[in-house]
């Protein structure tokens, strides 16, 4: 690994070839607990310093900033940087394929076939669950899976190394593995196809585990293309068993193979398995569970299968599952799952490499929770755009046919990993950049430059244009311009223009932040005043320097309050009383810039919550305050931060507690649409787009603790790019330090003001629809008034004519905004992808994590406007529509016995069960609850929509054994289920918003004093503050938090959980897979659609 | 008698000091009977009494040296309605020897003096309520007016802190004046802060396009409440934005005057508070091309609306401090664009000013709502261009308010007036007298037809109201929001034909103005004045005519004719008027002019109509609406001898020959080896001859051998200053040389006898006009009178 050479042209800032990739700056040095504040402080990432050249150059710590993927252990891995255009496995430059060496590191030499994952004993497992299913499953085994095969096809007994690697370190050894890599690659990428000569067949070869009695087996076996065969020596499987045994839950053990191998659970009426013969079935548990370290197959391996080049397989993965008595075809509701085998989600994994293109071909992105590093040679970085499927069907009937649907997520600003090359910044001067005469598409890499340079054509459009004169170059023996790979707009497939006068109806905007502060009596006494102010004054040192930061800030209760900064004398507060209808009281004065006043604004944020200690106005003039404010910088737009702690009572758009009126009757309506989650009325919507208009974006931190009507105001950031923060209920202890982080990464994250965003998209399709925050008021293009690396915008497709097979179809999507510093810069982000008409190439470049975000957000509009019941059965249908056409027309497995499920797909039945059960979709938590969810979800990206609804759980009670090689601070994840939470252990559980800390009834005091400080758990306030205790399991604590936090560049709310209170009672809620009065069980679930599924065949 | 002395005892000047006893030999008169009355002149002998007076039981009349006391029976008989009254028990002493004040015959003025509660009554004080139970009529009559005086009565009686009795003042300061100005103004207003006394109440107000009233309470820091100048409040929703609005209902609780406010506070409690305040007055910006944001009308809106809401309506200022034109909003006078000019008198008449009359209903409106609270507006106007005072006119003149119109708040006009509102008398208190009311009691012979001046009738009707009427008419009482010792009424009776009076019987009218002292102390004026009744054509007619008095009625009534007529409708009106009194009180033969003949005390009267005709008060050819605002303003509450210096100027020739000495206000009377000194009370001029001039610049003046050329030089300037010294607002003083550019001040009112047109100039200095000359004038009027 240590040669790597850098890839000529690009510049790449951090990138050390192998060396692991530096330490996220910040990061890792601190992990106090205190000091949540300081990392979030790291997270400021894309302060972009230096404009001109490269603005994202700047480090971004945060969310990347993991620490290094790659343990030092795993030095042979360790391959993950070079960005070589070649997917070179680290020790070997070139990935022959045969070669096993690769896997090198030793694979302990127990193991066997790499698929041969599944694990242990069934001793191992947990002691109520493992049993049973663990006979049950033995018929299906899971296979290993294709990644496994692509890498291992040759020769499959080197196939192992990669597991290996993990299996040698049982839990945590292996970074990344299989996790998420492994679906993406089972399906769309399937990649080795060229390198692995027999896909079909070899396939077979891998699967280890040994054929389930059941009759099922069978069917399998010829179905599962690659899949099922697992072939693996059983001795093989012995041997790994062991690690599990090791793990108190069986999921330690990595599962290597598993993850790329179809994996078939045999649905199993209380058959009695052989537990220990059948290593196979032991494996899944873990599978699916979290295993920690299994996860990515050596880090090595993933680069290989990115940069692959999609070849239709044969094999395709699969995941099937089947009932015992199957072979009827019905699956009969005793017929019982092996919940251990059921498929969930893989450990995150140690980093990946990822090259967006490869041998010209689109390379299907690794999994968007995975962790992995982007090298960009052509198409986008999956980051800024994702298609839900990474190959176009040629026709709409054949979208429809596959029952999934067909859309971009989009995030233009996102986060990139500190290894990757920043985004270069191209400046065409006065002309600006080269585009299409006719669709006016940006100049891209696909664009194809014909007759010795002299025209291009559109990869958009069709339309051949003149190339600029002085944009002229002669093309080289391939048929590219010579100049390609010099010019990042030629070779990159995100790149930034400089944007000439043209693209301005004005000069960029100056960045203007104005702080609007609610002081009504309820949010002086909760202490909420106060932390908004303590929270901005120290926030202010974080607004970018310069000339161009300009702040303005107004209180308001009943009336508002303004506050001219410029005066040399004490502060002069300026009331409008006039609630009805506002305006600013100054012309200048109230928003000045940062340089000239911030003593005076420190001043007075200080002063502040004093100022009103007195004040006995109970009412909130919230619609009239931002009225109000926008005024104010009405002239130049900007961000306008709001903290809100009472129901707008008064003024333009006050509100009425209309929760409180529709309780009533609420029980009843799950049968009609909610009317609370939908806006009162079409004012604040008004405003809205007023605002929108004027480039003013709104942010709002709702800090209460009582009813708010979030679905009437949160009209507003929605509409105007901006995001809602919800505290509730607010606790002076306990929330201080998480507004203060959410502002601080409000204002520091990488953002862009006035921007307007509009996708192209290659002929034959077209833009149907946008969905997420912003405002839209011509057709094509949506408004963002503030865009920043946490927004996503979904954006629908359809057909309008047949596409070719074997074309590509490029995606383009061009983002004008003015920076921090006020450049008026347009992005653009072209993405290509192959077009199919084969189905099961659909499936296997299916795409869940975005698919997955796309039905959720879906599910958010749906919510609204119809009947919950309908809502999910919607959700279901979905799910079941899309497994159903698998089933139909790429499933050969004749027994209908058997629940069959895409590779790629394969956890969709859980996160659809998991939707279900949020809390958008549930009628017993607060209204205002479910519309901060329904907010939240508009504008979620890809990697937080799975988490948000399908948590991470990890225990941290052990914590403190330390697993050698396990280089990250997270434990391994566990499954959602109650069966894996015991009463003596301690579990943290993040969705990305909130954190729960739950405490079992028999916790040892131990260790409640060593993380907590108490000695049982009734001494915890709940008012929970984590606290870092001189000790290794409470250091760790706060390390695993602070990871989560930077991971998730969420600051999390801590809630502390104790079983036998309505707190553990709430934790418990979050445990999807068991059956709860919202919805059935993860395994009644998969009986449902199975069953579902076998009606619809049938019929 | 001189009219003169007679007014410096009575106060009051008579157009006709006999009456006919008809209506018809009334109307034969001409020129209406009427009374100037300035209520609160000042007199050298004025009894101050410190009880309450003694009323009539039926017609309210206060006791006075006419009625007729019967001692014995301690009875007397009101010499108005002739009605009998019982003295009241303070009275048991009363006898031949033992009068008190009121009844002595050489004080036709008295003033009563409520004692303050603190201080114990003086001998004859009957207790408070019966006093008040006793003027039945007046006490009914005062409940029923606005809340401030209904409320007044029981302040005096009730146990009411006197603290809570205080005048308050609310400055409203306009601070788009540039920079400079500002300074100068803030700088007075400091002043003014520090002359103040402790316990009146200020208020600040600033505006420019947005109103801020200042919070002078809180101490964090500045705080200020902004209203929208651009919106039009009601007082109601003004007090809901300040936040002292009470509902009704708590108006009759408890605590009357404690809701917490931080707008209106003693001085002694926000000095600090308040100086800060001044001293941060910034200046606002102005865009150029664009007249400054000004929202006056919001502006004294939120002002009168403070002082509505803190209920203090014993006496109050809102002080209004502007450099410029409203443009926006409420009484926005002009648009904010440069490119719309101000209007002007032709706009006017042609209606090309298309807020004019908006804004003058606006501040209608206000002035109502000043009347009813009890506020006074004062405008200080300092800009160069105009400033909108023409549409502010109507509240400053029935509030009694005070205008002044200038240049430059770093003038010496603007301190001067300022200073001089805030005057003190010998005991400290503020001259400033509020909340005055003023009733008019007459034998039942004499009819009340209305009045003109600072007043706003009360429309009040008993038997003596007329049913035509003049001015603020139909009713008895007026109210003034504030009174000086200068402010003059014109007041118009009639003679009612009912019943048949005895010729050479005497009639009364009494006056009787109650106000609120500087000490906030309420006090009453009575004056009570007779004279006879005369036959038709008596010799006695003609010698009671006082033509000074005649002149300024008659310009009081051109000028309230002229606020709704055309200009020349009031020439003509005057005209007519002018022929018909002279052929009324004319001696000719008809058809004869050469004939015809004045009686002395006529004789001047058509040459006041003259100058009249022709000054700045009719024709308004040469003065923007504001400055003809103001005139009028200031000529209708100047007493006779000021209204006649504003309708016809003095003159006065200096020269080495002797003693200044009147000179006819013509232009032959310019000479260049005379200085002249002329006032027309706005301006006073000294005109230097060219001779004089040309010595002066030759610096013969400081020659030691010239000291004649020096005396000559002082003179005028020493009489200058005392012209100068007691007026408010003081005259602007202009010193000008002959065929100087400033000269044109003099040269517009002199008499044209000479023109570019005259045969003969005799070496006269000429004037360019085609205005005719008082000759032209005479010969048509005498053609025209004895047209018969």
């Amino acid at each position: 690994m240590a040669a790597f050479v850098p890839p000529p042209g690009a510049p790449r800032p951090n990138n050390n070839s192998n060396t692991p990739p530096p330490p996220p700056p910040n990061y890792n040095a601190q992990r106090y607990p205190d000091s949540l504040s300081d990392n979030m402080q790291n997270l400021n990432l894309n302060r972009q310093q230096q404009p001109p050249i490269m603005p994202n150059a700047a480090p971004r710590p945060s969310p990347f900033g993991q620490p290094p993927p790659f343990p030092g252990a795993s030095a042979p891995y360790s391959r993950p940087g070079p960005p070589s255009a070649r997917p070179a496995a680290p020790p070997q430059g070139t990935f022959p394929p045969g070669t096993a060496a690769v896997r090198p590191t030793g694979p302990p030499p127990g193991q066997s076939s790499p698929f041969g994952s599944r694990p242990p004993p069934p001793g191992s497992f947990p002691p109520g669950v493992a049993p049973t299913p663990a006979p049950a499953s033995s018929p299906f085994q899971r296979t290993g899976m294709p990644s496994g095969q692509v890498s291992m096809p040759p020769a499959p007994s080197s196939g192992p190394g990669p597991f290996s690697g993990g299996q040698a370190v049982p839990p945590t050894g292996a970074p990344g593995r299989m996790s998420n890599g492994p679906p993406a690659f089972g399906s769309g990428a399937v990649p080795g196809g060229p390198r692995f000569p027999p896909p079909g067949n070899l396939s077979q070869p891998l699967v280890g585990p040994p054929p389930p009695p059941t009759s099922v087996a069978p069917p399998r076996t010829p179905t599962m293309h690659s899949v099922l065969g697992g072939p693996t020596p059983p001795g093989s499987i012995a041997q790994q068993a062991p690690p599990f045994s090791s793990g108190p839950q069986g999921m330690r053990p990595p599962p290597p193979g598993s993850p790329y191998s179809p994996q078939s659970w045999p649905m199993q009426q209380g058959q009695v398995p052989p537990p220990p013969q059948f290593p196979g079935s032991a494996p899944p548990p873990q599978y699916p569970g979290s295993s920690p370290p299994p996860q990515y197959p050596g880090s090595a391996q993933p680069p290989r299968m990115y940069g692959m080049p999609p070849q239709p397989l044969p094999n395709q993965s699969m995941t099937t599952i089947s009932s015992a008595g199957s072979q009827t075809g019905t699956p009969v509701g005793s017929s019982k799952i092996d919940p251990n085998q059921i498929p969930r989600p893989g450990p995150s994994s140690s980093v990946l490499l990822h090259e967006t293109r490869q041998g010209n071909q689109a390379n299907p992105p690794p999994p968007a929770t995975s962790d992995y590093i982007v090298r960009d040679n052509g198409n986008c970085s999956p980051r800024y755009m994702r298609c839900t499927i990474n190959q176009i069907p040629c026709t709409a009937d054949f979208l429809t046919t596959s029952g999934m649907p067909l859309a971009l997520l989009v995030e233009p600003f996102a986060l990139t990993h500190p290894s990757e090359e920043p985004i270069q910044v191209v400046d065409f001067g006065e002309s600006g950049p080269v585009r299409c005469s006719r669709c006016k598409g940006y100049i891209n890499p696909f664009m194809k430059f014909i007759d010795q340079g002299r025209q291009f054509i559109c990869n958009l459009c069709g339309f051949t244009d003149e190339t600029p004169r002085d944009y002229h170059c002669n093309l080289g023996p391939d048929g590219r311009r010579r100049d390609a790979d010099d010019r990042p707009e030629l070779c990159r497939g995100t790149v930034e223009f400089v944007a000439s006068k043209e693209y301005m109806v004005r000069d960029p905007m100056p960045a203007v932040y104005f702080f609007l502060i609610d002081v009504s009596m309820n949010a002086i006494q909760t202490g909420a005043t106060a932390a908004a102010c303590s929270a901005i004054h120290q926030v202010i040192a974080d607004l970018p320097e310069g000339p161009r930061t300009m702040v303005g800030i107004a209180t308001f209760d009943s009336t508002i309050h303004f506050y001219s900064l410029k005066r040399v004398e004490q502060p002069l507060m300026l009331i409008v009383p006039d609630v009805q209808d506002v305006y600013t009281p100054l012309e200048t004065d109230v928003v000045v810039q940062l340089s000239k006043c911030r003593q005076h604004l420190e001043d007075l944020l200080g002063r502040i919550p004093t100022m009103f200690q007195t004040s006995k106005t109970a009412e909130s003039a919230f619609g009239a305050a931002i009225k109000a404010a926008f005024l104010a910088i009405k002239s130049t737009g900007g961000k306008l931060l709001v903290f809100q702690s009472v129901l707008p009572s008064t003024g333009i758009g006050a509100l009425s507690a209309r929760e409180a009126e529709g309780r009533a009757n609420i029980s009843s309506t799950e049968k009609e649409p909610n009317k609370l989650l939908q806006p009162v009325d079409k004012t604040l919507k008004t405003l809205a787009i007023e605002f929108a208009e004027y480039q003013v974006c709104v942010d709002l931190f709702i800090t209460t603790q009582s009813y708010m009507d979030i679905a009437s105001i949160s009209v507003i950031p929605r509409t105007t790019g901006g995001q809602v923060y919800y505290y509730y209920p607010f606790s002076a202890v306990t929330d201080p330090a998480k507004l203060y982080n959410d502002l601080r990464w409000n204002v520091t994250r990488p953002q862009g003001f006035e921007a307007v965003m509009r996708v192209r998209c290659s002929q034959g399709i077209q833009v149907q629809e946008y969905f997420g925050n912003f405002c839209k008021r011509i057709p094509t293009d949506v408004d963002l008034p503030g865009i920043d690396c946490d927004k996503t915008i979904m954006v629908t497709l359809k057909h309008d004519d047949k596409l070719q097979d074997g074309s590509e179809c490029s995606f383009q999507c061009a983002v004008l905004y003015t920076t921090l510093y006020g450049q008026r810069r347009i992005r653009v982000i072209t993405l290509s992808l192959p077009c199919t008409s084969m189905l099961s190439n659909l499936f296997r470049a299916a795409d869940l994590d975005t698919q997955f975000s796309c039905y959720m957000k879906q599910a958010t509009n749906e919510i609204t406007s119809s009947p919950l019941v309908r809502v999910r059965e919607q959700m279901t249908n979905l799910c079941i529509s899309s497994l159903l056409s698998y089933r139909k027309f790429c499933a050969t497995v004749s027994s209908s016995g058997q629940l069959i499920l895409p590779e790629a797909l394969k956890l969709l039945p859980l996160y659809t069960l998991a939707l279900i059960k949020s809390t958008g979709l549930r009628t017993d938590g607060k209204i205002d609850e479910r519309s901060f969810w329904i907010n939240h979800v508009f504008s979620l990206s890809v990697p937080l929509a799975v988490p948000l609804v399908y948590p991470r759980m990890v225990a941290v009670h052990n914590l403190d054994i330390k697993k050698d090689g396990d280089e990250s601070p997270i434990p391994p994840v566990i499954p959602l289920s109650s069966e894996h939470v015991s009463d003596d252990g301690i579990y943290l559980l993040e969705n990305g918003e909130d954190c729960l800390i739950y405490i079992g009834s028999l916790v040892d005091s131990g260790t409640l004093q060593q993380l907590f400080g108490v000695n049982t758990a009734d001494e915890l306030p709940t008012q929970f503050v984590l606290q870092q205790h001189d000790n290794s399991l409470s250091k760790k604590l706060n390390d695993v938090v602070n990871e989560i936090r930077r991971q998730r560049c969420s600051y999390l709310r801590m809630k502390l959980c104790k079983k036998g209170d309505p707190s553990g009672a709430f934790f418990l809620s979050h445990l999807v897979e068991d059956q709860s009065p919202h919805g059935p069980s993860y395994v009644e679930f998969l009986v449902h659609v199975h069953r579902q599924i076998q009606i619809k065949m049938a019929s | 008698m001189d009219f003169v002395e007679l007014e410096a005892i009575e106060g009051l000047r008579w157009t006709w000091n006999s009456w006919p006893s008809s209506k018809a030999d009334q109307s034969a008169l001409v020129i209406p009977l009427a009374v100037m009355c300035t209520p609160l002149m000042q007199q050298a002998e004025l009894p101050l009494l410190p009880y309450d007076p003694v009323t009539c039981s039926q017609c309210a009349a206060v006791l006075n040296p006419y009625a007729r006391v019967e001692y014995t029976s301690r009875l007397w008989f009101c010499s108005l309605c002739l009605h009998k009254n019982a003295f009241p028990h303070s009275y048991s002493n009363i006898g031949d020897t033992n009068l008190p004040a009121e009844l002595f015959p050489t004080y036709s003025s008295v003033e009563y003096s409520r004692p303050s509660s603190s201080s114990p009554p003086p001998p004859p004080t009957p207790t408070p309520s019966r006093t008040w139970s006793n003027g039945g009529r007046l006490s009914s009559s005062s409940s029923s007016l606005s809340s401030m005086v209904s409320s007044s009565p029981k302040n005096i009686s009730g146990p009411d802190d006197p603290r809570a009795i205080r005048p308050a003042f609310v400055m409203v300061v306009d601070v788009a004046t540039p920079r400079d100005e500002l300074v100068a103004l803030k700088n007075e207003l400091l002043l003014v802060l520090e002359q103040l006394p402790e316990t009146a109440l200020v208020g600040l107000v600033t505006f420019d396009s947005m109103v801020r009233v200042h919070d002078l309470e809180f101490s964090e820091c500045s705080r200020v409440v902004v209203l929208h100048g651009d919106r039009e409040l009601s007082p109601l929703q003004i007090q809901k934005f300040l936040g002292i609005y009470r509902p009704k209902q708590q108006q009759l609780g408890k605590m009357p005057f404690s809701q917490k406010q931080g707008f209106l506070l003693p001085v002694s409690e926000c000095e600090f508070n308040i100086s800060t305040a001044i001293e941060e007055i910034q200046s606002s910006v102005v865009k150029p091309g664009q007249r400054p944001g000004r929202s006056t009308g919001a502006a004294i809106s939120a002002a009168v609306g403070l002082l509505e809401g803190c209920l203090v309506s014993t006496g109050s200022r809102v002080m209004v401090f502007m450099s410029g034109p409203a443009t926006i909003g409420p009484g926005i006078i002009v648009d904010p664009d440069l490119g719309y000019s101000i209007r002007t008198h032709r706009d006017l008449i042609n209606g090309h000013a298309p807020y004019y009359s908006k804004s003058c209903s606006f501040y209608g409106q206000v002035s109502q709502r000043l009347t009813d609270a009890c506020i006074v507006l004062d405008l200080f106007a300092c800009s160069l261009d105009q400033a909108g005072s023409a549409e502010l006119k109507d509240p400053v003149e029935r509030s009694g308010g005070f205008m002044m119109l200038g240049e430059s708040f770093e003038s010496n006009e603007f301190r001067k007036c300022l200073r001089h509102i805030f005057t003190r008398d010998e005991e400290g208190y503020l001259k400033m007298y509020f909340d005055a009311t003023i009733e008019i009691v007459t034998t039942k012979d004499v009819k009340i037809c209305g009045a003109l001046g600072p007043c706003v009738s009360l429309r009040k009707v008993n038997s003596l109201v007329s049913s035509s009427e003049i001015g603020e008419g139909g009713t008895y009482a007026w109210k003034l929001g504030t009174i000086t010792n200068k402010t003059c009424i014109a007041f118009f009776f009639e003679v009612s034909d009912a019943h048949k009076v005895q010729l050479g019987s005497a009639f009364f009218i009494q006056f009787i103005t109650r106000y609120r002292h500087g000490n906030m102390g309420i006090r009453k004026r009575v004056t009570t004045a007779a004279r006879r009744w005369v036959g038709n054509r008596s010799a006695e007619i003609a010698a009671g005519f006082d033509q000074e008095t005649a002149a300024s009625v008659i310009a009081r009534l051109a000028i309230h004719r002229a606020e709704t007529c055309f200009a020349r409708d009031v020439i003509r009106w005057l005209d007519d008027t002018l022929i018909q009194f002279a052929s009324q009180f004319g001696d000719y033969v008809e058809e004869d002019p050469s004939s015809f003949r004045l009686a002395s005390n006529f004789s001047i009267f058509p040459q006041f109509m003259y100058y009249l005709r022709r000054s700045q008060f009719i024709d308004v050819f040469n003065s923007s609406p504001d400055e003809t605002a103001f005139f009028r303003l200031m000529l209708n509450r100047e007493g006779v001898v000021g209204s006649l210096i504003m309708i016809q100027p003095t003159l006065l020739q200096y020269c080495f020959d002797g003693p200044p000495i009147p000179v006819l206000l013509d232009v032959r009377s310019i000479s260049p080896d005379v200085i002249l000194l002329f006032d027309s009370y706005f301006h006073v001029v000294i005109h230097y001859g060219s001779k004089i001039a040309q010595w002066r610049k030759l610096g013969y003046d400081k020659d030691p051998n010239h000291e004649n050329l020096r005396k000559l030089l002082e003179a005028p300037e020493i009489d200058a200053q005392q012209l100068v010294a007691d007026r408010a607002p003081a005259p602007k003083l202009i010193r000008c040389d002959q065929h100087g550019s400033q000269a044109r001040f003099l040269l517009a009112k002199l008499n044209p006898s000479v023109t570019q047109n005259s045969t003969y100039t005799n070496g006269s200095d000429i004037i360019l006009t085609d205005d005719l000359s008082l000759q032209v004038f005479l010969d048509h009027l005498q053609g025209l009178a004895v047209q018969g």
